[in-house]
Parts: structure tokens; sequence; C-alpha cells
């Protein structure tokens, strides 16, 4: 009787719990969507009582978001590429290949996840001084590479090792040679993983913080930047305008991708099933 | 004609030897069983004929030429995986045309073949599926029809229907067996399973640590096992251990199990230090002396019943001889009473039912 009210208690409290962090989840987000579009003029209290696009036209007439908009971008694709073809060959390696050292490499390639970006920033900005670069991009793309790369790494090495080798040989019998194998079975099925790949990595470099503060130059600074340093000089809610666009490029890229290839499949780590 | 043909073909993966000089051929339109326990080398057999492994020593001939350094898609071979490794992301139509399309046919030719041999395997109607939307015995035709597709030399079968259940097992073996003489391919089917080797093969090869121990039609290695391991692999058998006599003129010797059990037993073809007998179960039948049709030199036991099991249409009854020894017998299941095998029973089986090996020592 009493495990049955155990049993009960602790069903309610894991339903309690889920309520808790999806609120808290979901509601910052919401009071921030909702103070973008606030037609007053001043940072009034929530909720705004009248709604307006006044912040997002303040936004785009805005030259210092608008240069940082366009930085962060030009980043973001540029990072993401490098960091997905770079990502992409050293997951085959990782996977197709057993060579001393391999689980070395493997944790070298991953370590970015596990270094805090705090310290990778600041450890770049030392060794691009030490080497006398100090023009924005090239610091903040190697920045946004490092960080991105070990999301590429990742997601394509769960879609390879979702695919049994014998695919490859099946593959031989049939007249294909290995090239062949390769492009016409394990790239189609890897692909998945790839795409999630690049996503994950635009995506981070798209919102990255932390390390961009260090490498930026007064010409060259990502979005968030200029929303952090605008939020110390001059706080209105076009950051709220802001954040909103910089979630829009996240959500409609995750929308792109689950339209091409299914969230489901490339959260699920991109294994394909038979 | 020989299709394929192994000639002293040792593997050695380190200090491990997989397969050890062995020495077999395929004959056109022969299908053959590579049959043994797991891990005996039959596995790394198929691989060395497929071209995923290179023999250490020895050579591979395909259609009497040298397989030595010559890639799996060098050699025309059709393999069937034991998980069938259909291509996830290709149609059951592409699954097929694959190996058309890599071996250059041109797509009229492509498209007539899929054709043929998706109604051969009767898979006609899903040829847009995927392989997850197919059942498991579906998925495996599909696999057997892209290995057939591009005419190959030898096909290669991996524990074809380990994968499925009993039920299914039976009929697939039945339709494998069908389509493979349909197509008149010269075939090896390596599996662990001796029924499926007996069913599916005109000739078995027994192999076991890494060795070749017997070969031959399936009836001749049942009735006539060379040693205890290929006769106690394939079917069921009673072992006794005894001292063989001298042979009498019917070429018969006097078997000396224990006291008061004497078997005669056909002359050994082999000298060995001690001998084995092995008689399969459903060679010994139920009743005395009287009911061989007056036939002499029959060997005669009796004993008590220890535990009867019918089992549908066999029975097996384990009979307990005074010496102690247990004896299995298999009786066919004619709607006769259980009772009838209760408390002490005879049975009897004839000299030539006996087989004689060389005790393992």
């Amino acid at each position: 009787m009493l495990q049955r009210y155990i049993d009960h208690f602790g069903a309610w409290a894991v339903v309690g719990t889920i309520l808790l962090t999806v609120t808290f989840l979901i509601a910052p987000i919401i009071v921030s969507i909702l103070m973008s579009f606030d037609a007053r003029s001043y940072l009034g209290r929530f909720p705004p009582t009248e709604f307006s696009f006044h912040w997002y036209a303040r936004f785009f007439s805005d030259s210092y978001y608008l240069t940082g908009l366009k930085t962060s971008l030009i980043i973001a694709v540029i990072a993401a590429s490098v960091s997905t073809c770079a990502g992409v060959c050293a997951a085959i390696v990782l996977d197709r290949y057993d060579f001393p050292g391999k689980q070395a490499l493997e944790t070298i390639f991953l370590s970015p996840l596990v270094i805090p970006a705090v310290v990778v920033g600041f450890s770049l900005l030392l060794f691009f001084a030490l080497l006398g670069v100090f023009q924005g991009y090239p610091r903040l793309l190697a920045g946004h590479i490092i960080i991105t790369f070990p999301y590429a790494v990742r997601t394509t090495l769960a879609g390879l090792t979702g695919i049994r080798r014998n695919l490859t040989e099946a593959a031989m019998t049939l007249g294909a040679n290995e090239r062949q194998a390769f492009w016409d079975v394990t790239f189609p099925l890897a692909r998945t993983g790839m795409v999630a790949g690049a996503v994950f990595a635009f995506a981070f470099s798209m919102d990255d913080v932390a390390v961009s503060l260090f490498l930026t130059s007064p010409q060259t600074y990502t979005l968030p930047v200029a929303m952090v340093s605008m939020m110390r000089t001059n706080f209105d809610l076009t950051i709220a305008a802001a954040s909103v666009i910089l979630m829009l490029f996240t959500i409609g890229l995750i929308i792109i991708l689950d339209v091409i290839v299914g969230l489901e499949r490339v959260i699920g780590g991109g294994v394909y099933r038979s | 004609m020989s299709v394929v043909q192994l000639k002293n073909v040792t593997k050695r993966f380190g200090s491990f030897t997989a397969v050890s000089e062995a020495t077999f051929s395929l004959n056109k339109g022969e299908i053959l069983s590579l049959l043994g326990p797991s891990g005996c080398g039959k596995t790394t057999t198929l691989r060395m004929i497929a071209g995923f492994e290179e023999p250490s020593e020895g050579d591979v001939l395909i259609a009497d030429i040298n397989m030595r350094n010559k890639r799996p898609y060098e050699r025309n071979v059709g393999l069937l995986f034991q998980d069938y490794a259909l291509f996830p992301h290709l149609s059951v139509n592409q699954n097929v045309a694959y190996g058309l399309k890599r071996r250059n046919y041109d797509r009229g030719q492509i498209d007539h073949r899929v054709g043929e041999m998706l109604d051969l395997v009767k898979l006609d109607g899903f040829e847009q599926r995927r392989p997850s939307q197919l059942s498991g015995g579906q998925q495996q035709r599909v696999a057997l029809a892209r290995a057939l597709a591009t005419n190959p030399e030898v096909v290669l079968l991996d524990e074809p229907l380990s994968a499925l259940d009993a039920k299914l097992r039976q009929e697939l073996r039945i339709e494998l067996k069908q389509i493979l003489s349909a197509v008149g391919a010269s075939t090896i089917i390596v599996t662990h399973d001796q029924e499926e080797a007996m069913s599916l093969g005109d000739r078995l090869v027994v192999m076991s640590e890494g060795r070749i121990v017997q070969q031959g039609p399936p009836t001749e290695i049942y009735k006539n096992p060379r040693t205890k391991f290929v006769a106690e692999f394939i079917g069921r058998s009673n072992w006794l251990r005894g001292v063989l006599g001298p042979a009498d003129r019917n070429n018969l010797c006097s078997f000396e199990v224990a006291e008061g059990l004497t078997l005669l037993v056909p002359k050994p073809e082999f000298d060995a230090s001690t001998y084995e007998v092995c008689i399969r179960p459903e060679r010994i039948r139920v009743g005395n002396a009287n009911s061989t049709d007056g036939a002499t030199n029959v060997n005669q036991l009796s004993g008590t019943v220890q535990n009867v099991a019918h089992l549908g249409a066999d029975i097996h009854i384990v009979m307990e001889l005074a010496s102690g020894y247990r004896f299995t017998i298999s009786e066919q299941f004619i709607g006769q009473s259980m009772d009838e095998y209760q408390g002490s029973l005879e049975c009897t089986f004839f000299p030539s039912d006996c087989i004689v090996v060389a005790a393992d020592s």
C-alpha cells in the first residue's frame, strides 16, 4: 500500500519536474519575443500594451547591428563548411581504419566540447598575438572552426557507425570497387549525419559569445557580441528584436533540416537501420 | 567441370590457423553444403572464395582461373549475407539492379533482368518498396535476386536461413532449393545446421577446427561417418565403447562392451587401438528377435524404460540396460498407445546398423 503511494508520488514528481523545466525553458523566450513587439518607445513593464514593429525597424536601420549580423552570417557559413568537410574526413578515418593512437586522436578531435569556450577564446587570442595576427576575420574564423569541428565529427561518426560494414562488402561482390562502394552506399547513408553536423556547426557559430568576445576587433564583431556590448552601453528592446532574428535563423535551419532529412533521424544520431 | 577449386588452402590470422589445408571442388550446377560448428573456419573459407580474405597458402580457382590478388569486384561471385545486407536507401528494384549497373549492363538489359529476377523470387509488385518495408523472408528473396542477377559463376550463401523463425525456415528451404535449381546456380552454402545442409546440399563438406573431416553425399555421410565428430554432429546417436574381436566368415566382429553386453558389428576397414560403436536411434526397433522375420545375427538388447517423450511424428524412448548403459530409441508414431513402452522392453538392431569408428582416446 505504502509502496503504491510512493510510486504515485514519484510519478507526480517526475511530471512536475518536466513541467517546471519546460516553463523555465519556454517562458523567458516568450517574454522576450513579446517584448520585441512592444509599441512603447521605452523599456516598459511586461506585458506590452500595444504591438508594433518599431524595434525591428530600429534594428535594421542601425549599422552597428547590421555589420554584426553580416559578420556572423559570413563567419557561420565559412566555419560550418570548413568544419563539416574536415569533420567528415576525420570521422571516416576514425570509423574505417585502425591505427595506433586512434583513441588519442578521437579524444583530441572531440576535446573542444569539454574545454570551456572562454579558455579556447583566450588561448587563441594569445596564440594569434604571438603570430602577429590582429585582424578580426581570421581570428574569429579560426575560433569558430575549432568550436564547431567536434559537432561535425560527432554527428558524422554517429552516422557512419550505424552503417554495417557488410553493406560495403555486398557492393563489392556486386562489382563496385572501394571508391564506388563508398559513394554508392556509405556516403548516402552517412549524409544525414553530415547534414546534421553542418546545421549544428552553423547554429553554434551563430550564437557563440564566449570565444568571439576575445577575438573581435573594433571593426569585425559578430551579432551576439554586438548585443552584449549594446546591453552595456545602450540597453533597449532592439536587443530583444535582435534575439528574435538570431532565433529565426536557427529555427529556420531546423525546419529546413526536418524537411530534407527528417528531424527525428538527425537527433537520433543519423543512424539508418534496415 | 569444376567451377570452384580450393587447393590446400590455409588461412592464418596471426598465430591462429582458421583454415588448414582445405581442398575441395564445386561442380557446375551443384549445391555444396559447408557444414561445421561455429568457429570451424567455414565462414573464413567462404570469405576467401568471395575475395575478402587472401589465403595464407594454397590457391582458390574460379572457372579455372587463379584468384590470387583478385579483389571481390574482379570476381563474378554472388554472395547472400546472413543478415542480407540490403542497401536500406535503395528500393527493391535498385537493390537488384545495383550489380547489373556496376557490371555495365545497358538500361534495357537491366530492366529486363530485374523483372526476370523478381519474377523468379515471386516479388513482382514490390519493386518500389524499401527493404525496411519487407518481411524477413521477403528481404531474403530480394537479397537472393540481387546475388543471382549478374549470373555469377558461383553463389555463396552464408547461413541463409538462420535469421528466420523455425516454421518460415522450412518453407524457405524448399523455395530456396527450387530457385537455385531453376537457374542452375553452382552454389556453396555455409551452415551449422545439419538439417539445412542435408536438405539443400547435393554434397556435404564437414569441417572441424579448420580442417575438412569428411566430404560426400549427405546420405553417405549419415550412413558412414568416418569419425566420432561427424557422427555426433550429423544426426543423433548412441555410443558404446568396447573391445573388438576377430572377424567371422560373414565379416562380422564381436564387440564386447561390458559383462553380458556383446554386439555383432561389421568389420572396420581401418586399424585403431580402441573402437567406438554408434547406433542411430531410428535404426533400433522395439520388439524381440522373433519379430525380425527369422533373420540371423541380430543384436538384441533388453532393459527398462526410463522416459518416453512423444514429439509428434516421433517417439523418443530412453531405455536403461542391465549394465547401466542408456539407449535412446526413436519410433515412428503410427497411432500406437504409449502404454506399449512401459516397464521392461526388448529391442533389436542389425549389425549393419552399427557404425564403427576409432575412439577419440
